[in-house]
């Protein structure tokens, strides 16, 4: 599947069979991102296809403010 | 997974509460959740004026957007700090935020009004202005509180931000700064606003899918000062255990704030707040830490002036 990865909008090719799969895949934290597929967010059990395109959109800000 | 409360499939997984959410019944959850946080923490209440900082990214935005939807009658209040386009893109977003809502949203300027802007305040050791950038947004988000009559300024520092401050003091032992880490501090001179945080259980992903479901338009970029920042490592470190076991971070933060943070607290005397020599603004010093913050960097370009011109 098509995997884009936000903000830079990084695009890379993945196997994995599921959400949850596709982020250790990527070695990304769970609680670090949010996986969307037609505007729709999914949670970790949800099945992925090889013809998928889904973003990750990363949830965590930085600096002291 | 299914929606625990309509059974439908789920969206959003909040794993510390083994529990989740479609995205119709989600924004209701977190919605509540902040109720919940304001009234056990005594924040403020419906007939309260709360002046909501607004920096564009999610937290803030989607702070105000669940105030106004519970309710409370909330403010925005933006600083132009002048960090290039990360700055322009976070303005107009909180403008946008702003108009699309019929809001008002009062802005200090500090390159027009104050003649600096942030890249200017870096630390010559950390190669960041993130200390001096946090000093100068106490000081005018107080300011403007207090100067137009809001009784109460909400920031929206989530679970992760606060787990990752307490992470530092306490690698650090900080331990003033400990004894004052909450989720509520109160006024203790009539120039300094009550400051809230009504978003501090809710996890920086909850407050994320919240800004995504009800289509709030903030910015993903990051201010390109955070990058490196020890606060982000904690955060990576913190997720990483997370991960492994589920509501870590917010037993550490509500441990410490049931538990630990007394006993600190309790060994600290009041500080005597006095208003500053300089700008009238109040302290604990002479002279506030903005004025001396300004005072630095003044005999900073003096000396280098002096140097250029012998
Ligand atoms: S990252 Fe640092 S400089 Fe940028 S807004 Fe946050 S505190 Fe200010
Ligand atoms: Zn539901
Ligand atoms: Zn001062």
């Amino acid at each position: 599947m098509k995997v884009t990865i936000l903000p830079a909008r990084e695009i890379r090719e993945a196997a994995a069979a599921d959400v949850g799969q596709l982020l250790k895949e990527l070695k990304l934290h769970q609680d670090a991102y949010l996986v969307i597929r037609s505007d729709q967010i999914l949670t970790r059990d949800v099945q992925l296809k090889s013809t998928d395109e889904v973003e990750i959109w990363p949830v965590i800000s930085g600096g002291q403010g | 997974m299914r929606c625990i409360r309509c059974k439908a499939p789920a969206n959003v997984e909040v794993r510390r509460h083994r529990s989740a959410f479609c995205s119709g019944c989600y924004p209701g959850w977190f919605r509540n959740q902040v109720q919940r946080a304001i009234e056990s923490e005594g924040m403020f209440g419906r007939d309260d004026k709360v002046l909501v900082a607004i920096s564009g990214g999610k937290d803030s935005l989607a702070l105000w957007h669940a105030l106004l939807q519970l309710g409370y009658q909330a403010d925005g209040m933006y600083i132009r700090l002048g960090i290039g386009n990360y700055s322009q893109h976070s303005q107009s977003a909180s403008e946008r935020f702003a108009a699309k809502h019929g809001l008002a949203l009062h802005q200090v300027d500090l390159k027009e009004e104050y003649g600096f802007v942030v890249p200017q305040l870096r630390n010559q050791r950390e190669g960041k202005p993130c200390a001096a950038c946090g000093t100068v947004k106490r000081y005018h988000f107080n300011k403007v509180a207090v100067d137009l009559g809001y009784d109460v300024v909400a920031t929206g520092h989530n679970l992760d931000d606060e787990a990752a401050t307490l992470f530092g003091n306490v690698i650090h032992w900080q331990t003033d700064f400990l004894g004052r880490q909450g989720p509520v501090l109160a006024s203790t001179h009539p120039k300094l606003a009550r400051k809230v945080k009504p978003l501090f259980r809710l996890a920086e992903r909850d407050t994320a899918a919240y800004a995504v479901i009800e289509r709030i338009d903030y910015i993903l970029e990051e201010c390109p000062m955070a990058v490196g920042a020890k606060s982000l490592e904690y955060k990576d470190l913190l997720n990483a255990l997370e991960e492994r076991q589920p509501g870590l971070k917010q037993r550490f933060l509500v441990g410490f704030l049931r538990g630990g943070r007394k006993a600190l607290a309790g060994r600290q005397e009041p500080a005597l707040i006095r208003e500053c020599r300089e700008c009238g603004q109040p302290t604990t010093g002479e002279v506030c830490s903005y004025c001396r913050m300004r005072q630095r960097k003044r005999r900073q370009v003096e000396s280098r002036m002096a140097a250029r011109g012998s």
